[in-house]
């Protein structure tokens, strides 16, 4: 039987490629996914956590407990919490950065024993702190040592300047507690050995409250251990903070659920969930879990067509193969051998190909995740940012499943053949069919059902924007409405291209020489056998241009969107000192930090201040204070470094900014000023400052768009709905401004020149000793806009879907060429025979190929256009960041459609070539099989 | 008699590179076929009828020797104008299936007039209708390949083969896929078609029963005439 299987294996050997390469790729493409995406998943889990930690300024993986040990007479307290806190990261299965404790007596009263009046009434806390001495900086003195103990037996102690400052202790002075006794009763005395200030670094050690140190004496921790706790705990009462931390960068998307999970556990139901504060990581996880689904059911929809098609090649290129074994099965099967085992050689000759199929389309699979994870936009690369790809345990459970469906996808056809005797056959061969799908009109229906979705979506398109508020995912219905719009019209098409041959056909029916005239007659009578391919050419150049044109429109706009509300290279702002009055009470003036210093940015193409106060407020209709933008700006300057395209508005930008600039008093104002409060041009207007200044104006224009100014505002309500509000925006002189307000906090908005990064910027900044209170960068924005895992995985798979159904298309295209001209050998020998010459039948098999290669890509060109005008809009939508404000524009980019030409162009030329040299090949007496030699 | 000749073969002879030698198909075949005859070359299997015919039928060249049609040898022939030769003055019946299935018995028929060049029009329409009826088709001119048994089918074949009034046909084992009384139909009819057309047939054959039809009959064995 294996013998008989190689054979056959080997006898098919070309079919049997093809096979082999469409379970490959199936396998392929489904491994990747999960492999992608537990890739994908670990670094936008790094990106929440770093950005918690660069936003909060505080460890994300952390957990804080806190306890109350008082006077418990055998310490367990104690006890309990430190083999707690020292289990806890073993339980949450992660990897241990720190364990710190603060333990803390009670304040108690103490007298010097210089007898200093200065300390009369004056109460400490005598606290602990693990692994102190590696966290601070020494001012004065030194730290306790070791034994914690001076010779004479008093507890050495560190004190922070605050709290030498605020308690006025001296070094070296001795401190003796009033009340408290130690457990034989003795005095405690406690000696001031050394002042610190914390040293904050990036090991996030400082975790207890600064206000907490101002009357704390820390003294060693095993000495505090030694008298205060286990059986002497029974005298005390002592207030315990225990801070962990666990290393955030090892952490794994896979571990993501157990960490929830345990972590939930022990805050909610542990015995010691009453010592527990919520771990800020909780919070981020859920925002990761959100995001997460998102991603995961949105990547899974489009993935879906890929692997339809996929699973279609396989299907007919195996039941192609069944065709030409027909008469091999059916005489096999006459002669006795039962269904059972013609259906077991294919189905070892399945199996065989399948685990081939899962050797190389594993690891290719691998290398397909890698692509997905350098996709920097449709058919664009990026090798620089590699993924860490890692097998997991999902993604064997996925390269089961493939290699399950593949097995059975190709074995399946071999069940209905393995059941036709000769007979059969020859009753079937002589039956002229149309196809399933034509008699049940599937073309039509599917056609229906994607319109209806059309409609519906494009009736509340508002609901895609607010599913994209509420973090739901992509809509599968929508999707899927497009991939049936493109197989319906592409069947449609296949159900009129007879027809349309037909008509041809008949326009010319007394011009066409014989080789035109055979040709014809083959696509009218022969044509449905092609159908199936004719659909796969239309598919994947359908569905290629409207990848195409997602991608390209979604990333686009999403980074349009964010150049936009950025409004230019780089935004700066400097810490401000508010000038404060004798009294503490800040005047409302500033310090301006020195201007002139920003000549010194050598790379910056200009730069202009600009005033942004985005708390400003002016009287609403119903005397309640309605926010507003107050910007004031140079125009000149600001004109310069600074874009909105013509468009938005409906007028140049520079007009805009010169009807300002003309007068002096004048501002401008968003467009909702005249929609909704019903200003006019002429109209004055008051407004005051976040500070309370009051200034008016006379209004000289409306914009819709200015840089950096999102029209409206959409949230997300606590009870799930979606509210929009209006931003209302007021552009002013800053000349005028500073007049009426003073001097006030503005920004500095940068154009960088050609070739300049925004890093520079920075480096600027710390050369010059600049503290920034705010920091913006476009180029930084854009960046994240790209790497968005949604879209990056977005345009990963759709690109991955590109190139896997380009190379279906292109070898199922080849196949079926090959296929047809090998199965008609001998009606092009008796051809030659009767004097046709070998141009002709080029010819013919030419017209052959226009019929239906050629037409299948007019029409695939066609349908992927319609379906890129109707359903890209909505799709875009349902893609669009929260704070997406700008129009949604269709992008179809030339280079896309170049590539995508010349690809199917070269499949084609390959085609020719391969009917060239097949032809050249025919002999005419071998391929008449005339004679018996 | 001379000028009644219609193809005349002399000294054919044709070698084939076989792997480790070579193996002569056709020694010295001498022969000359008059004008409106049936002529039958029969011969057991591998005696080499069809590479006489291949050669006569200009589909293959001798190895030396040569054959003249009209006075033309085959020989000096460009590929182009054996093609035409073959399109316009000879018509070809083989063994197998030789219809093309896309196109019913009446297009079958018209291809092999279009290839020959003759335009469309009520005569070539009327001629194709006349080929079918002498074959006894009449009623079944719109049937496509598939709907039709195989003698029908090879009739439809001879139909096509006459329909551009070729100086001769070749017809390789016509009878070979269909019963004794549907073959001698087959010869029945090509015997007729001398008469009625004046048409030159040679046609090969092993079957005993038919051997007796032709007006003059070449007896292969091993590649060399034996009668």
């Amino acid at each position: 039987m294996y013998r008989i299987m190689l054979q056959k294996l080997w006898h098919k050997k070309w079919m049997n490629l093809c096979l082999l390469l469409g379970s490959i790729l199936l396998i392929a493409t489904v491994v990747s996914f999960p492999l992608y995406q537990s890739a994908a998943y670990d670094r936008m889990l790094q990106d929440e956590f770093k950005t918690y930690l660069a936003t909060e300024g505080t460890w994300p993986t952390m957990n804080s407990m806190t306890v109350l040990s008082k006077k418990d007479p055998q310490g367990q307290t104690i006890s309990r919490m430190e083999e707690f806190v020292a289990g806890i990261h073993q339980e949450l299965g992660v990897t241990e950065k720190s364990v710190n404790y603060f333990y803390s007596l009670t304040q108690s009263e103490i007298r010097s024993a210089m007898e200093r009046w200065e300390t009369d009434g004056l109460s400490v806390r005598l606290s602990a702190m693990t692994n102190l001495s590696d966290h601070v900086k020494l001012l004065a003195g030194e730290m306790y040592s070791d034994t914690g103990l001076t010779e004479d037996g008093a507890i050495e102690v560190v004190i922070t300047q605050d709290a030498m400052v605020e308690c006025n202790l001296l070094i070296g002075e001795t401190l003796i507690f009033k009340d408290m006794r130690d457990i034989n009763g003795k005095e405690i005395r406690l000696y001031v050995k050394g002042v610190f200030e914390p040293v904050i670094d990036d090991s996030c050690y400082w975790q207890v409250d600064e206000s907490k140190l101002t009357n704390a004496c820390l003294m060693n921790m095993d000495l505090f251990h030694s008298m205060f706790t286990g059986e002497n705990a029974k005298k005390f009462t002592i207030s315990c903070s225990y801070y962990t931390m666990f290393e955030y960068e090892d952490l794994k998307a896979g571990q993501v659920e157990k960490l929830m999970e345990t972590t939930d556990y022990l805050t909610q139901e542990s015995s010691f969930r009453s010592t527990m504060d919520e771990p800020p990581y909780r919070s981020i996880l859920d925002s990761y879990n959100r995001k997460l689904e998102r991603i995961q059911a949105t990547l899974m929809i489009l993935q879906i067509p890929v692997l339809i098609m996929l699973g279609a090649f396989l299907f007919m290129i195996s039941g192609q193969m069944y065709d030409m074994e027909r008469n091999e099965i059916s005489v096999i099967k006459s002669r006795g051998s039962s269904g059972a085992q013609i259906f077991r050689l294919y189905l070892y000759q399945s199996l065989f190909l399948t685990l081939v199929g899962g050797c190389f389309g594993i690891p290719l699979g691998g290398m397909f995740s890698r692509i997905l994870g350098s996709a920097e936009s449709f058919l664009e690369f990026n090798n620089s940012r590699v993924l860490n790809i890692v097998f997991t345990k999902q993604a064997a459970i996925y390269a089961g499943i493939a290699m399950l469906v593949t097995l059975l996808i190709m074995t399946l056809p071999a069940i209905k053949h393995s059941r036709v005797t000769i007979v059969k056959l020859k009753q079937q061969k002589a039956l002229k069919q149309k196809s399933w799908w034509e008699k049940l009109f599937l073309d039509v229906i599917l056609l229906g059902i994607s319109l209806y979705g059309f409609y519906s979506f494009r009736k509340n398109s508002t609901a895609l924007a607010e599913n994209v508020l509420k973090g739901e995912a992509l809509d599968p219905l929508l999707y899927i409405s497009s991939s049936l719009f493109i197989i319906g019209m592409g069947m449609l098409f296949l159900r009129l291209q007879p027809k349309i041959v037909q008509l041809i056909y008949l326009c010319g029916k007394r011009f066409w020489g014989p080789a035109s005239y055979a040709s014809f007659m083959e696509n009218i009578k022969n044509g449905r056998k092609q159908q199936f391919i004719m659909l796969f050419l239309i598919m994947t150049i359908s569905l290629g241009m409207y990848h195409a044109t997602v991608a390209r429109t979604i990333l686009q706009n999403a980074c349009d969107n964010a150049e936009y509300l950025d409004g230019t290279d780089v935004i700066l702002q400097e810490n401000w000192t508010a000038v404060v009055d004798s009294e503490g009470h800040k005047t409302g003036d500033y310090v301006e930090p020195d201007y002139g210093k920003y000549s010194t940015l050598e790379f910056a193409q200009g730069y202009t201040r600009v005033l942004v106060d985005r708390a400003a407020t002016i009287k609403g209709a119903d005397k309640s204070r309605q926010t507003v933008t107050v910007m004031g700006i140079h125009t000149r300057e600001f004109g310069e470094i600074t874009w909105v395209d013509q468009e938005l508005n409906n007028r140049h930008y520079y007009e805009l900014l010169n009807t300002l600039a003309e007068n002096s008093g004048g501002v401008i104002v968003s467009e909702n000023f005249r929609s909704k409060l019903g200003m006019k041009v002429g109209d004055s207007i008051s407004f005051q400052n976040a500070d309370g200044k009051n200034d008016s104006a006379t209004i000289v224009d409306f914009f819709d768009y200015f840089p950096g100014y999102a029209p409206t505002q959409s949230a997300l309500n606590p009870d799930g709905t979606v509210s929009t509000t209006d931003q209302y925006c007021i552009v002013g002189h800053y000349a005028h401004f500073r007049q009426r307000w003073g001097v006030t906090p503005y920004e500095i908005w940068i154009e960088l020149a050609e070739g300049h990064s925004s890093d520079e910027v920075l480096a600027w900044a710390e050369e010059n000793n600049v503290s920034l209170k705010k920091y913006v960068s476009r180029e930084d924005d854009v960046k994240n806009t790209i790497t968005d895992p949604l879209l990056q995985g977005t345009n990963g798979v759709l690109t991955m879907g590109f190139i896997v159904t380009i190379v279906l298309c292109a070898v199922g295209y080849l196949i079926y060429w090959i296929m047809s001209i090998r199965s008609r050998e001998m009606i092009f020998g008796v051809l030659r025979a009767c004097g046709m010459h070998k141009g002709e039948l080029f010819k013919m098999l030419m017209n052959e190929q226009i019929f239906s290669g050629v037409f299948s890509i007019l029409a695939g060109i066609g349908i992927g256009k319609l379906t890129s005008s109707m359903f890209v809009p909505m799709l875009q939508q349902a893609y669009a960041a929260t704070n997406q404000v700008l129009p949604m524009q269709l992008v179809v980019n030339s280079d896309d459609m170049v590539r995508l030409y010349s690809v199917i162009a070269a499949v084609m030329v390959v085609c020719f070539a391969v009917l060239i040299l097949l032809l050249f090949k025919m002999n005419v007496a071998k391929a008449l099989k005339l004679g018996e030699e | 008699m001379k000028n009644n000749v219609l193809i005349e073969i002399s000294g054919v002879n044709r070698i084939f590179p076989v792997p480790g030698g070579e193996f002569q198909a056709l020694k010295d075949i001498n022969a000359e076929i008059q004008r409106g005859t049936l002529t039958v070359l029969r011969g057991r299997s591998g005696s080499g009828k069809t590479t006489l015919m291949n050669i006569v039928g200009a589909l293959d060249n001798p190895t030396s020797g040569y054959v003249c049609i009209e006075g033309r040898t085959l020989g000096s022939m460009s590929d182009r104008a054996k093609e035409n030769l073959r399109r316009k003055e000879m018509g070809f019946v083989f063994q197998a299936v030789s219809l093309i299935p896309t196109m019913n018995a009446f297009q079958n028929v018209e291809f092999s007039m279009r290839l020959a060049g003759i335009k469309p029009g009520k005569e070539r329409d009327k001629r194709v209708e006349e080929c079918l009826k002498l074959v006894g088709l009449g009623n079944r001119m719109h049937h496509m390949p598939a709907e039709m048994s195989g003698g029908e089918q090879q009739r439809v074949a001879i139909a096509r083969a006459i329909a551009h009034h070729p100086k001769v046909i070749m017809a390789d084992e016509p009878t070979a896929e269909l019963d004794s009384a549907m073959a001698a139909q087959v010869t029945r009819l090509f015997k007729e078609m001398t008469r009625k057309e004046g048409i030159t047939i040679l046609m090969t054959t092993h079957d005993v029963g038919l051997m007796d039809a032709g007006d003059m009959i070449i007896e292969l064995e091993n590649g060399q005439r034996i009668s």
